[in-house]
C-alpha cells in the first residue's frame, strides 16, 4: 500500500545531494548549516525508510540520536556565526581561510 | 718437558699482559726488568726441554701438546698446539736466548724515553709472537703467530710514533707482509681441501700423494709468498730498509736475528711439502741469489750505518734460502743460528755508537773513533770478520758450507755458487766500507764534539760498570747492560761456529736430520774448494775496502749511472709506486667521481629534494577554504561510490 | 481507494519536501531560506507519518521546526540578513564541480537502488501493532541502544556548556551607552 521504499529512497537522495550542493556553493556559513541541516534529514528519512521496510524500529532509534546530535551542532555553529559577526569579521567562508597554506 | 714448552711460550705474553695492565702503576724501569725476565725464564724453560728432548732417541723426538680445540668446523679440527721436536727447540733456543740479550741491552738503550713501557710490553709481545710461531703444532697456529709477528713488527717500528717518516715505514712493513700472509692464506686453504688437516704429521703423511700435481705447486707457492714477505726477499724486500726507523734493539731482534728469519724456518718446516715441488725450491733458491747480489751492490752505496747493516742482513738471508732452496736445510739453520749472532751483535755495537753520538746514524759524520770507542771497535771487528766468512769466526763455518752444497745441485747449483761467491766478495768490501769509514782514521769533526768535548772525556776501557743515567757527552761507552750483552755476543760470534764444520763434526745437522733430511751433500772435495776460495773472495773484499776508506791509497771508482742505480735501490721502490700505488689511487679516485659522487651522493640528493618538493607542492593543498575541502570530500565520495557498486 | 489516497499524499509531500530543498539553497535573503526549510521539516514529518513513525514524526516537528529552526531565526534576525547572491557573475570552476560531484552522487545511488530494486529491496516486512508507539522507542532506547541514549545525552550537555562559552565573554559591543 503506498510507494515502495524505492520512493522514498529516491527523496531521500535527492534531499541529500541537494544539501550537499548548497554547502559547496553558498558562501554564507548561515545557509551552509541549513543546507547541512537538509542533508541530515535527507540521511534521516533514509533511515526511517529502512526502518519501516525491515520492520524493526531501529532505524528510529538512529534518526532521532541524529536529531539530537544535528540540534547541538547547530547550537555550536550559531554560537561561531555570532562570534565571528561579534568580531565584526565577513561573514564569508570563503574570507575565513587563516588555516591557509 | 711439555711443561717446560708451554712455559717458554707463555711466558713473555705474561710480561706483555702485566705491563699493559699495569700501566703506570708500574715504574719504567719496572717494565724494563720486567720483560727481561720473562724472557729470560723463556730461554731457561727452553734449555730445559732441550735438555728433555736429548734424553729421547732421535726417532722419539716429536712430542705435540695441544691445550684446547681452538677452531671446530665439520670435520676439521684445528686445536692451540705446540710441537717440541729438533727443530722447534732449535728456534726456541734462538729466539729466547738472543732475545733474552737484547731485551736486556734495551733497558740501557731506551732509558730516559717517555714510552718505555709500551715499549717493553711490545718486545715481550714480540717474543710471544716469534715463539708461537716456532712452537706452533699445525699451520693454523704458525699462521697466528706469523700474523702477530707482523704486528709487533709494526708497532715496534712506528714506536717513535711523532715521526712520519716511522709511521710511513712501519705501514709498508705491514702492507707488504700482508701480501705475503694473502698468499700463505691461500696456500692453508689449498691444503685444508686436500689433505683435511693443518696438523704437520697429517699433513707430511699425505704429501706423496699431493707428489708433482699443480696442487701441491701452488701451496709450495703460496707459502713461499709468505717467506719472501716475511724474510724480506726479491720481490717484496722494500720494507726492511725502511724499517730502520725503529729502535736499534728492534733492528737488531725483529729484523735481524728472528722475524725475517722466519721464512727459512717456513721453509724447513714444511720440507716434505716443498720436496714435492722442486720447481718452487729452485725459485726459492734464485731469488735467495739474487737478492744477496742486489743487497750486496746496494750497502756500497749507503750512507746510513743501520741500513748498510739491514741490507747486509738481506743479502744473508738471501744465502739461507739459497741454502733450503738448495735442500741443504741444516746448513741453512746454522747459517741463521750463527747470522742471529754476528748480526745483532753488529747492530747492537752500531747502537753504542749512535747511543754515544746523540742519535745520529750517517756514517759521512763519523770517524776515527778507534781510539775513543775501543770495546764497540773490538766488537765490530769481531762482527765483520764473522759477516765476512772469515775463519775462525762462525760466519765461516755456516756460510761455506751452503756454497758447497750449491755445487751438488747440477749446472743450477753451480750458477748459484758463482752468485754466492761474489755475494761473498760484495760482503767483504760493504763490510770493510762501513768499518773503515765509521772506526778509522782521524776523529771526525762531529766525533769530537760529541764525544771530546767535556774535560772528563777520555776514552775509558770498555767494562766499565756506568750505573744510573749516563749523558752522551760524557765519554764511556754506554750503559752496563748495553756493554755486557754486546760482550756476550761478541763472544758468542767469535766461537758459535765451532758448533759444526762441515763433514767433520756435524751435531747440527744431526739434530736436525730427523726433521728436515737434507736433500743435498757436498762432497769433501767441493767443500774445501768452496771454503778456500770464499775466504780468498772474502779477503779480498776486505783488502779493497781496506785500501779505498781505511788507509786511502787509492779512490773508489766512481761510475756516475751505476752510482744512481745503486742509490735508488734499483728503482724498486719507484717501480712498486708506478705499478701499484698510483694505479689504486687513480682507481679510487676515478670512482669517487664517476660513481661516488653522481651515484652515491647524486641519489640521496634527489631524494631529499625530491621529498622537499613533494611536502611543498603537497602544502599548496591547503587553501585554507572551507567550501574546497568540502568540494574534495564530495568529488571522493562520488568516486568511491562508482567504485563500491563496481567492485560488488 | 486508500492506496490512491495515500499515493496522493506521498506526491504532494515529496514535491513540497523537493521543491522547499530547492528553495533553500536558492534564496538569497538567509531568512526565505529558514522558511523554506521548516517548510521542508513539515513535509518530511508527513512521509514519516505514512512511514508509520509516528513519534519521529511528532519528535521532528517539535525538536527541529520547534527549537532549531527557532534558534536559526533568531540569529539570522540578529544578524541581519546578510546577503550573498550564489547566482550572480557566471558559475565558478567550484560551482561547476560542485554541481557535477552531487548530480554524480545523485545518479550513482538511484541507479544502485535501482538495480537491487527487485531484489532486497522489494519485500516489504510485516510491522506489528506497537511500531513506531513511543513506548516501543523508549523501549529500544533503554534496552538494545541504552549507549547511544547515554552518549547522545552527554553530547546535548557539551553543546550546551560549547554554546554557553561561545556567548559568553566580549560584552564590549552593544551596551547602551558604552563608548569604544
Amino acid at each position: 500500500m503506498g510507494p515502495d521504499i524505492v520512493w522514498y529512497l529516491a527523496v531521500a537522495t535527492f534531499l541529500f545531494c541537494t544539501g550537499a550542493l548548497g554547502v559547496l556553493i553558498r558562501r554564507s556559513p548561515l545557509i551552509v548549516l541549513l543546507s547541512l541541516e537538509i542533508m541530515l534529514n535527507g540521511a534521516n528519512l533514509a533511515l526511517i525508510a529502512f526502518s519501516r521496510h525491515y520492520a524493526q524500529g531501529d532505524g528510529q532509534i538512529f534518526a532521532l540520536t541524529v536529531m539530537a546530535v544535528a540540534a547541538s551542532e547547530v547550537v555550536v555553529g550559531l554560537g561561531l556565526i555570532v562570534a565571528i559577526a561579534r568580531k565584526k569579521l565577513d561573514l564569508d567562508v570563503d574570507k575565513l581561510s587563516t588555516l591557509r597554506g | 718437558m711439555i711443561p717446560a714448552a708451554w712455559t717458554c711460550l707463555l711466558s713473555p705474553l705474561a710480561a706483555a699482559l702485566l705491563i699493559t695492565l699495569a700501566g703506570t702503576r708500574i715504574s719504567r724501569r719496572g717494565a724494563a726488568y720486567l720483560a727481561t725476565a720473562s724472557v729470560f725464564v723463556s730461554f731457561v724453560a727452553a734449555v730445559v726441554s732441550f735438555a728433555g728432548l736429548l734424553g729421547d732417541s732421535p726417532k722419539q723426538r716429536y712430542h705435540a701438546s695441544t691445550l684446547w680445540s681452538w677452531l671446530t668446523a665439520g670435520q676439521l679440527d684445528f686445536g692451540l698446539r705446540i710441537v717440541v721436536d729438533p727443530l722447534s727447540i732449535f728456534m726456541m733456543l734462538v729466539v729466547s736466548g738472543v732475545g733474552m740479550l737484547i731485551v736486556a741491552y734495551s733497558i740501557g738503550y731506551m732509558e730516559g724515553d717517555d714510552e718505555e713501557r709500551r715499549y717493553f710490553a711490545y718486545m715481550a709481545l714480540f717474543v710471544f709472537s716469534m715463539l708461537l710461531l716456532v712452537q706452533a703444532g699445525n699451520l693454523l697456529i704458525l699462521l697466528v703467530g706469523w700474523g702477530l709477528v707482523g704486528l709487533s713488527s709494526y708497532l715496534l717500528i712506528g714506536f717513535w710514533h711523532e715521526r712520519p717518516a716511522a709511521i710511513a715505514a712501519a705501514k709498508k712493513a705491514f702492507v707488504m707482509n700482508a701480501i705475503g700472509d694473502a698468499t700463505m692464506a691461500l696456500a692453508l686453504f689449498m691444503l685444508i681441501q686436500r689433505t683435511g688437516s693443518l696438523n704437520f704429521e697429517d699433513v707430511f703423511a699425505q704429501t706423496d700423494q699431493l707428489g708433482g700435481s699443480w696442487a701441491v705447486n701452488l701451496i709450495a707457492l703460496g707459502l713461499l709468498g709468505g717467506a719472501v714477505a716475511k724474510s724480506a726477499q726479491l720481490p717484496l724486500h722494500t720494507w726492511l730498509p725502511d724499517a730502520m726507523e725503529g729502535p736499534t734493539p728492534v733492528s737488531a731482534l725483529i729484523h735481524a736475528a728472528t722475524m725475517v728469519t722466519a721464512g727459512v724456518y717456513l721453509i724447513v718446516r714444511t720440507a716434505p711439502l716443498f720436496e714435492q715441488a722442486p720447481r718452487v725450491l729452485e725459485l726459492a733458491a734464485g731469488l735467495g741469489a739474487i737478492t744477496l747480489v742486489m743487497a750486496g751492490l746496494i750497502a756500497l752505496v749507503q750512507t746510513d750505518i743501520k741500513r748498510v747493516i739491514a741490507y747486509s742482513t738481506m743479502s744473508q738471508i738471501g744465502y739461507m734460502f739459497m741454502a733450503v732452496g738448495l735442500g741443504a736445510f741444516a746448513n741453512g739453520e746454522f747459517h741463521l743460528l750463527t747470522h742471529a749472532f754476528f748480526k745483532a751483535l753488529l747492530f747492537m755495537a752500531a747502537g753504542l755508537v749512535i747511543h754515544a753520538l746523540a742519535g745520529e746514524q750517517d756514517i759521512r759524520k763519523m770517524g776515527g773513533l778507534r781510539r775513543l770507542m775501543p770495546f764497540t771497535f773490538v766488537a765490530f771487528v769481531v762482527g765483520t770478520l764473522s759477516l765476512t766468512g772469515i775463519p775462525p769466526f762462525s760466519g765461516f763455518f755456516s756460510k761455506d758450507s751452503i756454497l758447497a752444497a750449491a755445487l751438488d745441485h747440477g749446472w743450477y747449483g753451480q750458477l748459484l755458487w758463482i752468485a754466492g761467491m761474489a755475494g761473498t766478495f760484495l760482503t767483504g768490501l760493504y763490510a770493510s766500507r762501513l768499518f773503515f769509514i765509521v772506526f778509522w782514521g782521524e776523529p771526525s769533526p762531529f766525533v769530537r764534539e760529541h764525544l771530546m768535548a767535556s774535560s772528563h772525556a777520555h776514552a775509558r776501557e770498555g767494562h766499565a760498570s756506568h750505573n744510573g743515567h749516563e749523558t752522551h757527552e760524557h765519554a764511556g761507552e754506554g750503559p752496563f747492560s748495553m756493554t755486557a750483552t754486546v760482550g756476550l755476543l761478541t763472544v758468542l760470534a767469535a766461537i758459535g761456529g765451532f758448533l759444526q764444520f762441515a763433514e767433520v763434526w756435524t751435531p747440527v745437522s744431526d739434530w736436525l736430520a730427523q726433521v728436515a733430511p737434507p736433500l743435498v751433500e757436498a762432497t769433501g772435495v767441493q767443500e774445501a774448494i768452496s771454503s778456500v776460495l770464499a775466504v780468498l773472495l772474502g779477503l779480498a773484499g776486505l783488502g779493497i775496502g781496506w785500501s779505498i776508506y781505511g788507509a786511502r791509497t787509492s779512490e773508489a771508482p766512481r761510475v756516475a749511472w751505476l752510482q744512481t742505480l745503486l742509490e735508488r735501490k734499483f728503482y724498486f721502490d719507484e717501480l712498486y709506486d708506478a705499478a701499484f700505488y698510483r694505479p689504486s689511487v687513480w682507481v679510487a679516485h676515478a670512482l669517487g667521481r664517476w660513481i661516488e659522487r653522481p651515484l652515491v651522493f647524486g641519489s640521496v640528493r634527489e631524494l631529499s629534494e625530491g621529498l622537499r618538493e613533494l611536502g611543498l607542492g603537497t602544502g599548496r593543498l591547503q587553501t585554507g577554504l572551507v567550501r574546497t575541502y568540502a568540494l574534495a570530500i564530495a568529488a571522493s565520495l562520488a568516486v568511491v561510490t562508482v567504485v563500491f557498486v563496481a567492485v560488488r | 481507494m486508500a492506496n490512491v489516497l495515500v499515493w496522493a499524499v506521498w506526491v504532494v509531500a515529496a514535491f513540497a519536501c523537493l521543491g522547499s530543498g530547492i528553495a533553500v539553497i536558492s534564496f538569497t535573503n538567509p531568512f526565505y531560506s529558514a522558511l523554506s526549510l521548516i517548510g521542508n521539516l513539515a513535509s518530511l514529518a508527513v512521509l514519516y507519518l505514512l512511514l508509520s513513525a509516528e513519534f519521529v514524526a511528532a519528535a521532528q516537528v517539535l525538536v527541529y521546526a520547534g527549537a532549531v529552526m527557532v534558534m536559526f531565526l533568531f540569529v539570522i534576525a540578529y544578524l541581519g540578513g546578510r546577503a550573498d547572491a550564489p547566482w550572480a557573475g557566471g558559475p565558478s570552476w567550484q560551482a561547476l564541480a560542485a554541481v557535477a560531484a552531487s548530480a554524480a552522487l545523485f545518479v550513482e545511488v538511484i541507479v544502485v537502488i535501482g538495480l537491487k530494486s527487485s531484489s532486497r529491496l522489494s519485500h516489504q516486512g510485516e510491522i506489528h501493532v506497537s511500531y513506531g508507539r513511543p513506548d516501543e522507542i523508549g523501549r529500544l532506547f533503554l534496552t538494545n541502544h541504552l549507549l547511544a541514549f547515554e552518549i547522545t545525552s552527554i553530547v546535548l550537555l557539551i553543546a550546551a556548556v560549547g554554546g554557553v562559552i561561545l556567548g559568553s565573554h566580549s560584552r564590549e559591543i552593544g551596551a547602551p551607552g558604552a563608548q569604544q
